[in-house]
C-alpha cells in the first residue's frame, strides 16, 4: 500500500514539475516579445536615427551543485557581444547608425568622462526597477532620465542612447542532470534594454528578450532574441 | 606621493610608547585549492572592472592618505601568499566598505564622509583588513559549497520523498530547511565578523591608533539618515547594537587607551581638511542617487567645519534638492515596518512622483516653501563667500526656475554660461535658457 503511494506521489510530482517547465517555458516565449514604446515613438513625433550605445553590463553566473561560482571574464566577453549584437541588429534591421560615446566626449579630461558615463549608468540602474514595476507605463511616457543626459555632450546628431543590462545562468553538467531529474531553472539569458532620448531623457523603448541555453556560447539564439526584441521599433527612415 | 606631505600633525602627536603588540591575525594553516584560486582570479577581475566602471576615484590625495592608513594597520614584514595590498576610494554615496581576498580595500565616499576622523578610517580598514589576513571569503565560501550542496540533496530528496506521513515531514523539512541553512550561512558569517571586529581593534592598538573609535565608528553607522537598514530574516553582519556592546567590553578588559577629546579634535580638523575635495564629491553622488537627507546632513558637516567657502553653496543645494521631504525621518517613519513600505515605494515610484505626492499634502508644502527659502539664503551667502564658485548661478537658476520665475532664472543661468563657457553641462543650460526666454503663448 505504502509502495504504491509513493510511486502515485512520484507521478503527481514528475507531472506538476512538467508543467511547471512548460508553464515557465510559455511565458519566457511570450516575454520575449514584450516592448514598450514611447507615445513620441508611436506617433512617430521623435524618430530614432541616431544612437550611442553605452557599455553594456550583463552578468552571468556559473550554476553548480554546490552553488553559483562568478563568471567575471564570461560576463565582460558576453557584454562585448551584446554590444555589438545590439549595434547590429539595429543598423541592419533599423538602419539606425550607432556613434561611440567616447568619440562624442569633448572636453572633458578621461576621468570625467569616465565618471559621467559612470553616473548616467547608475541612475539607469535607479530607475530600471521601477520601469519593470510597470513596463506598460514606458507607453504612457511615465519614464524619464530628465535633460541631465544633455550632460553627456554626445554629438549633436545623437538621437538617442542605448543602455544594456542582462543576467542569466549557466549550468555545470552536474547541476544540468538535477534539474532535468528534479526541476529548477534552466540555462538562460535575459536582457534588459532601454533606449533613452538624448535630449530629453524620456524613456523611448523598453524591451527584455529572453531565450533559454547557455548564454556564454549563444550568438545566433541571441541575435534572435534581439531582433524579436526590437521589433516594434520603426525603422529610420532615410534620409532626405 | 610621500606619506610626510599629507601627515595630519595630531598624528604625530598621536604617537605615544608602543603599548602591547599582539600577533598578525594571519591564518597561517590556510592551503589554496582550485576553488580558492578561482575566487582569486574573480577578485582580480572584478578590481579591473571597478577601475573599467569609473567606480574608482581618482583623487590621488585620498588615495595616497587611506593607502597611508592601510598600510600602517598591516603589520611590518607581513608576507601573504596571493595577497597584495591596495587601497582605493571608491564614488558610492552608501557608507561602506569591503575587501576582497587579493588584498584590495574599498572604502566608499559615503563612508569617508560619514566617519569624523583618521582613527575611525583606521577601525573600518582595521576590521577589513582582518577578514584578508584571516582568509575569510575562502573559508565562507568553503562552507557555502558545502551548504549549498546539502540545500540540493536535500532539495532532490523532497522530490522523491515517498508517499504518506514520511514524505509530508521531509517536503516540509525540504521547503523550510533552505532558509535554516542560509540563516546558518549567515550565522557563521556573523562569527567572521565579529572577529574581524576584535582582531581590528587589535590591530588598531598595534599601529598605536585610538582603539575606542572602533565603538564610534559603529555609533556613527547605527544613524539611519535614509531609513534603509531594514532588519531580514537574517543579516551577514551583527545587529549594530550588539557589535557596540561586545566591542566596549571587549576594550573595557584593554583598560586605558581612551584618547582625549583635544586629540581627537585636532585629527578631525585634520582629517576633514584632507577629505574636504572627496566629501564635495560625495554630496554630488548623495544629491544623484536621491540621498536627499544624507546631503542635508553630510553638507552641514562641511559647512561647520569651512563655514566662509564653497561648501555653503552644496548646503544649498541639498536643501534645494530636498524639496518638500522632512529633513528628518520621524519616529513612526524609523520602524523597521515603516522602512519595508518605503523600500517597496522606492521600488515602484520615481524621485519626480514622491515629489508630486508630498507636494499635495499640508506638510510637504510646509517642507518645500522652508527648504526653498532656506537655499535662496543660501546660495546669497555662499555668493559671498570667498571665491564664489560659478555653479551658484546654476543652482539659483534651477531654484527659481522650480518657483516659476522664468525671467530670474534666465538670468542665473545666464550668468553662470558666462562664468564658466566650458562647463560641462553647457548645453543643457543653454536649452534651459531657450525655453524660459521663449515668448508664451
Amino acid at each position: 500500500m505504502n509502495l504504491i503511494n509513493s510511486v502515485d506521489a512520484f507521478r503527481l510530482r514528475a507531472l506538476i514539475v512538467v508543467l511547471a517547465t512548460m508553464l515557465l517555458i510559455g511565458l519566457s516565449s511570450r516575454s520575449s516579445h514584450a516592448q514598450f514604446l514611447h507615445p513620441k515613438i508611436t506617433s512617430k513625433e521623435t524618430t530614432v536615427r541616431t544612437v550611442v550605445v553605452l557599455p553594456a553590463k550583463v552578468n552571468v553566473v556559473r550554476d553548480s551543485m554546490k552553488g553559483p561560482e562568478g563568471m567575471a571574464a564570461e560576463s565582460d566577453d558576453l557584454s562585448s557581444r551584446v554590444e555589438k549584437l545590439v549595434t547590429e541588429v539595429l543598423s541592419k534591421q533599423k538602419q539606425v547608425t550607432t556613434l561611440s560615446p567616447q568619440a562624442a566626449a569633448s572636453s572633458q579630461g578621461e576621468s570625467q568622462t569616465n565618471y559621467n558615463v559612470a553616473d548616467f549608468q547608475t541612475k539607469f540602474d535607479v530607475l530600471l526597477p521601477k520601469i519593470m514595476k510597470k513596463r506598460s507605463d514606458v507607453k504612457k511616457g511615465r519614464f524619464t532620465m530628465g535633460d541631465e543626459v544633455l550632460n553627456l555632450n554626445l554629438e549633436k546628431t545623437t538621437d538617442a542612447i542605448v543602455f544594456i543590462r542582462g543576467e542569466g545562468k549557466k549550468l555545470t553538467g552536474g547541476k544540468t542532470a538535477f534539474t532535468l531529474l528534479v526541476g529548477g531553472v534552466p540555462a538562460y539569458l535575459k536582457l534588459q534594454i532601454g533606449i533613452v532620448d538624448a535630449r530629453t531623457g524620456d524613456v523611448l523603448l523598453y524591451t527584455d528578450p529572453l531565450f533559454g541555453g547557455d548564454p556564454t556560447t549563444a550568438v545566433d539564439r541571441l541575435r534572435k532574441a534581439l531582433e524579436k526584441g526590437f521589433k516594434k521599433l520603426p525603422a529610420a527612415p532615410a534620409k532626405p | 606621493m610621500a606619506f610626510t606631505s599629507f601627515c595630519p600633525p595630531a598624528l604625530a602627536q598621536k604617537k605615544k610608547a608602543p603599548v602591547e603588540a599582539t600577533a598578525p591575525p594571519v591564518r597561517e594553516e590556510f592551503k589554496f585549492g582550485d576553488i580558492d584560486l578561482d575566487i582569486l582570479e574573480q577578485s582580480n577581475l572584478l578590481d579591473s572592472k571597478l577601475e573599467r566602471d569609473g567606480l574608482v576615484l581618482h583623487d590621488e590625495t585620498a588615495n595616497a592618505y587611506v593607502r597611508h592608513i592601510g598600510q600602517s594597520l598591516v603589520p611590518k614584514g607581513l608576507e601573504l601568499e596571493r595577497v597584495s595590498w591596495n587601497f582605493r576610494v571608491l564614488r558610492d554615496p552608501q557608507p561602506n566598505a569591503f575587501a576582497l581576498p587579493n588584498g584590495s580595500v574599498y572604502i566608499t565616499t559615503g563612508l569617508i564622509f560619514l566617519v569624523d576622523n583618521e582613527s575611525q578610517l583606521a577601525a573600518i580598514i582595521a576590521h577589513e583588513l582582518t577578514h584578508v589576513m584571516r582568509r575569510h571569503t575562502y573559508v565562507q565560501n568553503r562552507s557555502n559549497r558545502k551548504k549549498f550542496l546539502t540545500m540540493n540533496i536535500m532539495t532532490a530528496v523532497g522530490a522523491y520523498a515517498p508517499g504518506g506521513i514520511a514524505g509530508a515531514v521531509i517536503i516540509v523539512v525540504t521547503t523550510v530547511a533552505p532558509f535554516i541553512l542560509m540563516a546558518t550561512i549567515y550565522g557563521y558569517s556573523q562569527d567572521l565578523e565579529r572577529e574581524a571586529d576584535l582582531k581590528g581593534v587589535d590591530m588598531m592598538i598595534s599601529a598605536e591608533y585610538s582603539p575606542e573609535e572602533m565603538v564610534n565608528v559603529m555609533k556613527l553607522l547605527d544613524q539611519d539618515i535614509e531609513g534603509e537598514n531594514i532588519r531580514l530574516f537574517y543579516n551577514d553582519h551583527p545587529s549594530l547594537d550588539e557589535r557596540i556592546k561586545y566591542l566596549s567590553s571587549y576594550l573595557g578588559a584593554r583598560a586605558d587607551r581612551v584618547t582625549h577629546q583635544m586629540e581627537l579634535n585636532r585629527e578631525r580638523a585634520a582629517y576633514f581638511k584632507i577629505m574636504e575635495p572627496v566629501m564635495r564629491h560625495d554630496l554630488q553622488l548623495s544629491i544623484g542617487a536621491g540621498r536627499f537627507r544624507s546631503a542635508v546632513f553630510l553638507a552641514q558637516r562641511l559647512v561647520d567645519f569651512h563655514p566662509d567657502s564653497e561648501n555653503l553653496f552644496w548646503l544649498a543645494e541639498a536643501y534645494r534638492t530636498l524639496g518638500p521631504r522632512s529633513p528628518e525621518l520621524t519616529d513612526k517613519e524609523q520602524t523597521n515596518s515603516a522602512k519595508k513600505d518605503a523600500a517597496k515605494k522606492r521600488q515602484k515610484r520615481t524621485a519626480e512622483e514622491e515629489e508630486r505626492e508630498l507636494l499635495a499634502t499640508p506638510a510637504g508644502k510646509d517642507n518645500w516653501q522652508k527648504h526653498q527659502q532656506k537655499a535662496e539664503e543660501l546660495y546669497a551667502r555662499a555668493l559671498n563667500a570667498e571665491n564664489p564658485v560659478p555653479v551658484i548661478h546654476r543652482g539659483m537658476g534651477m531654484l527659481y526656475e522650480k518657483l516659476g520665475r522664468a525671467n530670474d532664472a534666465a538670468t542665473e543661468y545666464e550668468k553662470y554660461i558666462e562664468l564658466a563657457p566650458t562647463a560641462i553641462d553647457r548645453e543643457r543650460i543653454k536649452r534651459r535658457i531657450e525655453a524660459l526666454r521663449r515668448p508664451q503663448i
